[in-house]
């Protein structure tokens, strides 16, 4: 079987999915499982081989020949495309069950796989024209399935913003795209390093894939539709959706000529996404928006890999450049794999308790210990501790920057600062899950939502058990891994060395082996060692106080306190305290809120601005017959004026 | 067989001189202060002492409340692993290994975090947000600490990196690394391990509700941690790699000393700040690491 069979079993599949995906939600998901293990197995062919799988029949749609392509860079994101996509078919047929949700799960089942199959075809595209009817397609899918619970008035919101940030991107791609047919005189895609009048053209793409994968400030979109969708949606707008925005990027940069300063932007663009968007989720309550804020700053990461490889390729291809880039694709599977897994539980969590307000739970680890275990494990590959797999696509990306660094060329200085910025990330990003993790799973139940919780069934935890296996995997045996990132790098930039020897993936890999090994034997030796002291339960020491109750632990917000307050000038928390005044305090209380900035001080402003010019010209427009009689004459009179003046010359 | 022999006795030799250093500092503080003071082996007593005990578990904790504590020492001493002595170098030396030395330590700053976070409790909720939220500044200089002795030797492995010394901005790393290693080993002006009021706390209030055995981990791999930055500083500061393996380690020694010394008069000397002081002084040990950064690369190539 060859790539291109695979492909047809897959998109068959993807297709009859959508066909049973009103009355038959049984064979939807097996149409849509089968579906996706072929498109697994058609990329892994393809990366494994090394063979780029190239079709273009005699098949015309919209005045263009199909031409489909399956190269290092879209095997590379199909594989997370079709983990993520079956993954959550097979979660969602448990959590958006036709039980709790007899309208929208039917239509949300059909959408999902047109939002696969569409997202697949703009992987495999090679012609512009074809490419911008799928992207567009595509967005549209993700909008309905954000909007599955239209009910509430939120949702609605998040919805449209989404669509209209959207079809702002899509302005931008079409300006691209045609631009791009105009100059070369064709839709066909293809390599075209050589054309370097077409530089310019990367400002375009910039814009219009930025806005996709959420690069602050472009990201304003991401937080309320990540939030608002279902769960199962948000893992897969967060693990693949936003990385099509990245796919573009890599895609064009890697064919088109860039502009020089374009790798020192993408980089720039990615400490600022990084640094700022960790800030912004640990000024939220709100635990889906939380994650949200998590998939900016994972984009930041990856920008800064992709920026310094687009610098390095502009300065005589470095080793250094193909260690940054490997650690950005890296990185987009990982953070694929582990942000899936962790809106999963968070979906988890929602099912249980009804609520995504974190200070309301807390103590879940009792009645959920596998959705509180594999979201532990997804927070500290978030977090990018070692031995997991965030933590080895963060190191191939310090490698390359410390590479650049002591190479003392133009980029050391950016280089410097990115590595101190990435590692500020890193120690905010272990801040926040250590307070999602200890606020939602640890400690006692705050409110009685959290007391009577259900774990998730089979359905919803197998999805999760194989995305944090996938994450293990990675963490542990990254070498296995490496032949697909070549693959990748080589797609993007031919002729680029193989830098394994610079990043010595094996050592790594056996290293993380023997820490988990002996992380776990000694949590057992621990164990056994207590149980064999004897135990002794008592309450939490409470410092002598009375009365203690699980209202006064620690709060999300109090936590986070420290490290918002340092990045008060960009969070404008918006605080209403009730201090207690007298001896005898009635009540107090204390709420806060972290809106979006950008969202509110820039974008809102500059948008109502152009709707009061908008109404304001609008009164132009009345339907009196005069005026308008007034309006030509005064167009006459204008063309009088100007006939005249101009015919002195 | 030779190398899985040399692994273990230098995990030996980690293991079992860890718990002199904050016995050499109480002993330094108790002189300053003209007191006898404890021995110089307490810690060896209080850690035999623990690890025989019965456990007091809160009624709120999880399963991690134990094996965080087991984590965190797996991870410290995954740390130890790596870090060189002098000409000897490290037992597991590889491209990079600079970057795993400071990510284990926050992975056992996580696992500690999650542990303490465990007991529900609002006090040691404070101490690790404090411990966290100081540990991002603490993070930047100690990446720009590596970054300098990257940038002076062009290599980004420990034994390479720190096999000479700091150059002409030794004096400054070695001002930004002492800074460090008072924030991230919870010691005055940034913590007192001897306050006894938990709302003033970072360190000593994460771990209020440990006990027993698991408390034995966290105070061995806390003491660990100490052993591991004096010897980071030292050998950042001095050419320990270019010396003979006996006058390394007699240096090595000697400047291990110097460190708990410093640090015993430090506590003696001076109070803990106020938290809001804290990030001030944090960002100076940065700067501090910056400026010697800038100095390294003046300094000519490698």
């Amino acid at each position: 079987m060859t790539p291109g069979w695979l492909l047809l079993i897959a998109g068959c599949g993807v297709v009859a999915g959508i066909c049973s995906a009103f009355k038959l939600p049984r064979v939807w998901l097996a149409a849509t499982l089968a579906g996706a293990i072929a498109a697994f197995a058609a990329a892994a062919w393809m990366l494994a081989i090394g063979v780029v799988w190239d079709w273009q029949p005699d098949f015309i749609i919209g005045g263009e020949k199909l031409h489909l392509q399956l190269d290092g860079i879209s095997a590379f994101f199909l594989i997370l495309l079709s983990v993520l996509g079956g993954a959550g078919a097979l979660y969602s047929s448990e959590y958006w069950s036709d039980k709790d949700h007899p309208v929208s799960s039917p239509p949300g089942r059909a959408w999902w796989n047109g939002m696969l199959l569409n997202m697949g075809f703009v992987l495999l595209c090679a012609n512009g024209l074809h490419f911008l009817i799928v992207w567009e397609i595509f967005t549209v899918c993700a909008y309905f399935l954000i909007t599955r619970e239209r009910q509430r008035p939120e949702t609605r919101a998040a919805g449209w913003l989404y669509l209209a940030a959207s079809h702002v991107a899509m302005i931008f791609l079409f300006a691209f795209f045609a631009l791009l047919a105009a100059r070369t005189g064709s839709w066909e895609l293809g390599p075209m390093r050589e054309h370097s009048e077409l530089a310019p053209l990367f400002w375009l793409a910039l814009v219009g894939f930025g806005i996709k994968a959420g690069i602050f400030p472009l990201h304003i979109w991401l937080p309320s539709a990540h939030a608002n969708a279902p769960s199962h949606v948000s893992a897969i707008l967060s693990g693949m959706a936003i990385k099509m925005g990245i796919y573009g990027l890599v895609r064009f940069t890697g064919w088109l000529p860039t502009p020089d300063t374009a790798g020192w932007v993408v980089a720039a663009l990615g400490v600022v996404s990084a640094v700022l968007g960790v800030a912004f989720a640990l000024g939220q309550h709100d635990l889906k928006r939380l994650l949200a804020y998590h998939s900016v700053e994972n984009i930041g990461i990856i920008l800064i890999g992709l920026g310094f490889a687009m610098i390095a390729a502009a300065h005589g291809n470095a080793v250094w450049g193909q260690l940054a880039l490997a650690g950005a694709l890296l990185h987009v599977w990982n953070h694929g794999l582990f942000k899936a897994l962790l809106f999963l539980g968070a979906g988890s969590v929602l099912h249980a308790t009804g609520t995504r307000e974190m200070s309301r739970l807390g103590g879940l680890w009792r009645a959920m210990p596998w959705t509180a275990s594999l979201f532990a494990l997804g927070a500290t590959a978030i977090a990018g501790l070692p031995p997991l797999n965030g933590f080895v696509s963060e190191w191939l990306v310090y490698l390359g920057l410390f590479d650049a660094v002591s190479a003392r060329g133009p980029a050391a200085f950016a280089a410097i600062l990115a590595a101190i910025a990435l590692g500020m990330t890193g120690a905010l990003a272990l801040a926040c899950f250590v307070k999602v993790c200890g606020v939602v799973f640890l400690g006692l139940p705050r409110t009685e939502i959290a007391e009577h919780v259900h774990e998730c069934g089979w359905r919803m935890r197998l999805p999760m058990l194989v995305l944090g296996a996938a994450c293990v995997a990675i963490g542990l045996a990254p070498i296995l891994f490496w032949p697909a990132l070549v693959e990748a790098t080589t797609a993007w930039q031919p002729g680029l060395v193989n830098a394994l020897p610079s990043a010595p993936l094996v050592t790594l890999g056996a290293f993380h082996l023997a820490l988990a090994a002996l992380v776990i034997l000694a949590a057992i030796f621990l164990w056994r060692r207590v149980k064999q002291n004897g135990v002794s339960r008592a309450g939490t020491w409470d410092c002598g106080y009375a009365a203690p109750t699980p209202r006064m632990q620690y709060t999300a917000g109090s936590f986070a306190g420290i490290i918002t307050g340092w990045f008060d000038w960009i969070l404008r928390p918006q605080r209403h305290a009730h201090l207690p005044k007298e001896i005898f305090p009635a009540h107090a209380n204390f709420t806060e809120h972290t809106p979006e900035t950008v969202l509110e001080n820039i974008v809102e402003p500059a948008s109502s601005l152009v709707m009061r010019i908008s109404m304001a010209v609008r009164h132009l427009q009345h339907g009196r017959v005069q005026s308008y009689i007034f309006y030509l004459l005064l167009g006459l009179a204008a063309l009088a004026i100007l006939a005249v003046m101009g015919g002195a010359k | 067989m030779m190398i899985a022999l040399d692994i273990f006795l230098r995990l030996a030799a980690w293991l079992f001189l860890a718990p002199l250093l904050p016995g050499i500092i109480n002993k330094v503080k108790a002189w300053v202060a003209g007191r006898r003071g404890p021995p110089v082996l307490q810690l060896y007593f209080d850690l035999a002492k623990l690890w025989r005990k019965g456990v007091v578990l809160s009624t709120a904790v999880s399963p991690m409340h134990v094996i965080g504590p087991a984590m965190a020492w797996v991870a410290i001493l995954g740390a130890a692993l790596l870090l060189p002595v002098g000409p000897a170098g490290a037992s597991l030396s590889f491209r990079g290994d600079a970057l795993l030395f400071i990510y284990l330590l926050a992975l056992a700053r996580f696992c500690i975090a999650l542990a303490s976070l465990d007991t529900g409790s609002a006090f040691e909720g404070m101490g690790v947000a404090r411990e966290v939220s100081y540990a991002v500044l603490s993070e930047a200089a100690i990446i720009t600490a590596l970054l300098t002795l990257c940038v002076q030797t062009g290599s980004v492995s420990l034994a390479t990196m720190l096999a000479p010394s700091a150059g002409a901005g030794a004096a400054l790393l070695a001002a930004g690394l002492f800074g460090v290693l008072l924030a991230e080993n919870c010691r005055v002006p940034f913590d007192d391990p001897n306050t006894h009021l938990e709302l003033t706390m970072i360190h000593e209030v994460m771990v209020l509700d440990h006990s027993g055995p698991p408390l034995a981990a966290i105070l061995h791999g806390a003491s660990l941690k100490l052993l591991l930055f004096a010897v980071l500083l030292a050998e950042a500061v001095l050419p320990l790699g270019k010396l003979s393996l006996l006058q390394a380690i007699g240096a090595l020694i000697a400047s291990v000393f110097v460190v708990a010394i410093a640090i015993g008069l430090v506590e003696s000397l001076l109070a803990r700040l106020a938290f809001r002081r804290v990030p001030l002084l944090l960002t100076t040990a940065f700067l501090f690491c910056l400026f010697a950064l800038l100095v390294a690369w003046k300094g000519g190539t490698p």
